[in-house]
């Protein structure tokens, strides 16, 4: 009786434990099923835009839980960098990264090649422009998709021009230094109150270095040129990189129209504390948000600007939903959208986005560009950010050197200095040109 | 026999905390001297060893250079801002301790070193604003031209030496009023019966006998100031407006060598580079402030 009563309950308990396993086993099925996918980007304002591309997923997908954290892109970088390498980056994970960063995460293999389709779509010249489809590829072989782009057009208060007596925006880069000189408003001691062009002169980082170089390309120079076979040089410690760098000196130093302490930026344009400055097509849904009622008009640069192409890469095992997601971001609907509601510049081809420079006439500088205008990239090599932040340290103490200003020899120095500086990096990663 | 299993006893009571304590302190220090013997790039798979050649290197980057000479003035210039008022705060507060408003005192000189650090940052970051700030205002008031405090590469330096002290003091203070508040009361009666004025007793007593505290506090100031990274950070950093002067400190080097340039390895180097200087300085502090105590 006793047996009988033990075996019942061992029984009882094999099969409560049995119950508790399948219910487990059970609820594991579910949670599995609900698929997750993380979008990882490196500006705060793109959030709306990949909620916006997972809700349309919706029908689709309708367990897909889309976890979008864009944080500022500094941070984002070193997520990136530890995520991919450390593990932090967890399930399929969609990650946004410009195409010269992405190089070194391709170079080590960090980030899978792009599934065929995928392939076929960014290969395809009816949807991108080789310029977009090579920066995301490595080797032939796909690896990303192209989503949006940096470049950069002049903003100009037309108030402000109004009032100087301007009617048209500068030309050339000889007008700009004219243009500021008038533009530049001041108090009765004669100290610049509103700055007549905004330029990056301080702070931290590899910007500084990008916005002098967009200032270098409209002289004919360079940071970095290509010489062939994988090599690279320095091409700004010449004529260009001294009559770019004089240009920033006699603003900040002779005419006093822009300082260092001055507010800068897209915040100081919207608030009437600078007259122009150059800056990506984010700025147009900046202001409309921030400053709604500011007159202002964009225009292209006299020689060209810089394009940053940024793509959509997938990490994760399976990552089908990532590239999924990543297609479904470069939708007709979708790119509209991103155009018309954050401002940054999609990068496929053949979309109509006449409802929105329609809207927003500031947005034709961006778009519609002389034939001639020239882009320049940031190179696809592994130590591009190593080159931009030395380059940037080096400006910012040119930009305090008021002796510079007038002394075409130690401009000269100066440049060989940092030249100098570039190559010793470029020769340690085997990258310079002999 | 028991002496012995005692022995025993007392080793494995105190093996896991030796273990916690060689895993979280002693192991990532031993891995970062390997690491800076290493090409250790945090994105490539090859990870060659190159010897002393990241040290050779980092002698002839003016970057490290500017880092290492910015950092050593700023944490000197915290000590010898911090440790005197802190001294005689502390010396005032303890004459006050009967005093009413006693605990306010305290609460008002502590409270800086328990604010947020980005929070009071900002905060500095306003009072030395060129056109904005309450400080440029102040001295215009009293016909003293203008300062472009976060721009001028020297006065940014002393805007966060300013801004480590006013952190560090409220720590100093409350260690120096232990420090007072454990000194033999009769010596000072002593020396009150002799006629020492209350200076005299602060300059021959006080300080001489407070000169453990002084060792302590001076080696966590000093520790602490090699360690600047984010005062300098916030005062510069701004995505828009303007932002400030960079001023490159050692521990933001390493950050942006570790994680923009990816260069580990290097960044290694610069990491014992700092626990040399130190351990160095930590060192020569102990000896001049325990000799002469002895004495």
């Amino acid at each position: 009786m006793k047996n009988a009563y033990s075996k019942l309950k061992i029984s009882t308990r094999a099969l409560a434990m049995s119950t508790a396993l399948a219910v487990t086993f059970l609820s594991g099925i579910t949670v599995a099923s609900a698929e997750t996918l993380t979008v990882w980007s490196g500006y705060p304002e793109m959030a709306p835009f990949y909620q916006h591309v997972a809700d349309g997923m919706k029908a689709a997908h309708p367990d897909l839980e889309v976890k979008v954290e864009a944080i500022a892109l500094r941070e984002h970088e070193k997520r990136v960098a530890l995520g991919l390498t450390g593990g932090g980056q967890d399930g399929v994970t969609v990650i946004e990264l410009s195409g010269s960063t992405a190089t070194r995460y391709l170079e080590n293999d960090l980030l899978p090649e792009a599934p065929s389709d995928i392939s076929t779509f960014v290969k395809d010249p009816k949807n991108f422009g080789t310029f977009f489809s090579d920066i995301a590829s490595s080797n032939g072989k796909v690896y990303g998709v192209p989503l949006f782009r940096g470049q950069g057009s002049l903003f100009y208060n037309t108030d402000m021009f109004k009032a100087a007596g301007l009617t048209t925006p500068p030309k050339t880069m000889e007008e700009f230094t004219e243009y500021a000189k008038k533009l530049t408003q001041r108090d009765a001691s004669g100290k610049a109150t509103v700055s007549g062009w905004s330029l990056r002169l301080s702070g931290g980082g590899q910007g500084i270095a990008e916005k002098f170089w967009t200032n270098l390309h409209q002289f004919g120079g360079a940071i970095l040129v290509p010489a062939g076979e994988g090599k690279w040089k320095t091409d700004f410690a010449n004529e260009a990189g001294r009559k770019a760098l004089k240009q920033y000196l006699d603003l900040v130093f002779t005419q006093k129209s822009v300082t260092p302490e001055m507010p800068a930026d897209a915040d100081a344009f919207e608030r009437g504390q600078t007259a122009m400055f150059i800056r990506e097509s984010w700025v147009i849904g900046d202001i409309a948000k921030k400053a709604p009622g500011l007159k202002y008009a964009t225009a292209p640069l006299p020689t060209g600007s810089i394009a940053l192409p940024t793509n959509l890469y997938v990490a994760g095992e399976d990552g089908k939903v990532g590239w999924e997601f990543a297609k479904a971001a470069n939708s007709p609907e979708n790119l509209v959208w991103l155009l018309q509601n954050v401002g940054w510049l999609p990068n496929r081809a053949g979309i109509d986005y006449t409802s929105v420079t329609a809207k927003q006439p500031a947005f034709t500088a961006f778009v519609d560009y002389p034939k001639s205008y020239k882009f320049f990239t940031l190179p696809s090599i592994g130590p591009i950010e190593e080159v931009l932040t030395r380059v940037a340290a080096q400006l910012v103490v040119a930009f305090a050197d008021a002796s510079m200003a007038t002394d075409d020899a130690k401009i000269d120095a100066f440049l060989k200095k940092t030249s100098d500086e570039v190559n010793t990096i470029l020769d340690r990663e085997g990258l310079l040109t002999k | 026999m028991l002496k012995r299993k005692r022995f025993f006893f007392a080793i494995l009571a105190i093996l896991p905390t030796l273990a916690i304590f060689a895993y979280v302190r002693l192991y990532p220090i031993a891995d970062t001297l390997r690491l800076s013997l290493f090409q250790w790039n945090i994105l490539s798979k090859n990870k060659p060893f190159i010897g002393l050649a990241n040290f050779r290197e980092l002698m002839g980057d003016h970057l490290f250079l500017d880092a290492l000479i910015n950092t050593t003035i700023i944490a000197f210039g915290v000590l010898v801002l911090t440790i005197p008022m802190a001294m005689i705060i502390a010396a005032m507060l303890f004459h006050r301790t009967r005093s009413r408003m006693a605990g306010f005192y305290e609460t008002a000189v502590f409270i800086p070193h328990v604010v947020s650090l980005v929070p009071a940052a900002m905060a500095w970051k306003w009072i030395f604003d060129a056109r904005l700030g309450p400080l440029n205002a102040l001295l215009d008031f009293i016909g003293i031209p203008m300062q472009n405090w976060l721009f001028d590469p020297v006065l940014s330096v002393i805007c966060i030496i300013v801004l480590c002290s006013w952190q560090a003091l409220g720590y100093a203070v409350l260690i120096y009023l232990v420090g007072f508040k454990n000194l033999p009361v009769s010596l000072y009666e002593a020396a009150k019966l002799d006629g020492a004025s209350g200076p005299q007793s602060f300059w021959h007593l006080s300080i001489p006998m407070l000169k453990p505290i002084t060792l302590y506090v001076s080696v966590v100031t000093l520790v602490s100031g090699f360690n600047v990274y984010a005062q300098a950070f916030v005062l510069a950093s701004d995505a828009q407006g303007a932002p400030g002067r960079q001023v490159r400190v050692l521990v933001l080097d390493m950050l942006e060598n570790s994680f923009r340039n990816y260069r580990v390895g290097y960044a290694a180097s610069e990491a014992v580079v700092l626990l040399v200087i130190v351990l160095g300085l930590t060192l020569i502090q102990f000896s001049m402030l325990r000799e002469r105590g002895k004495s």
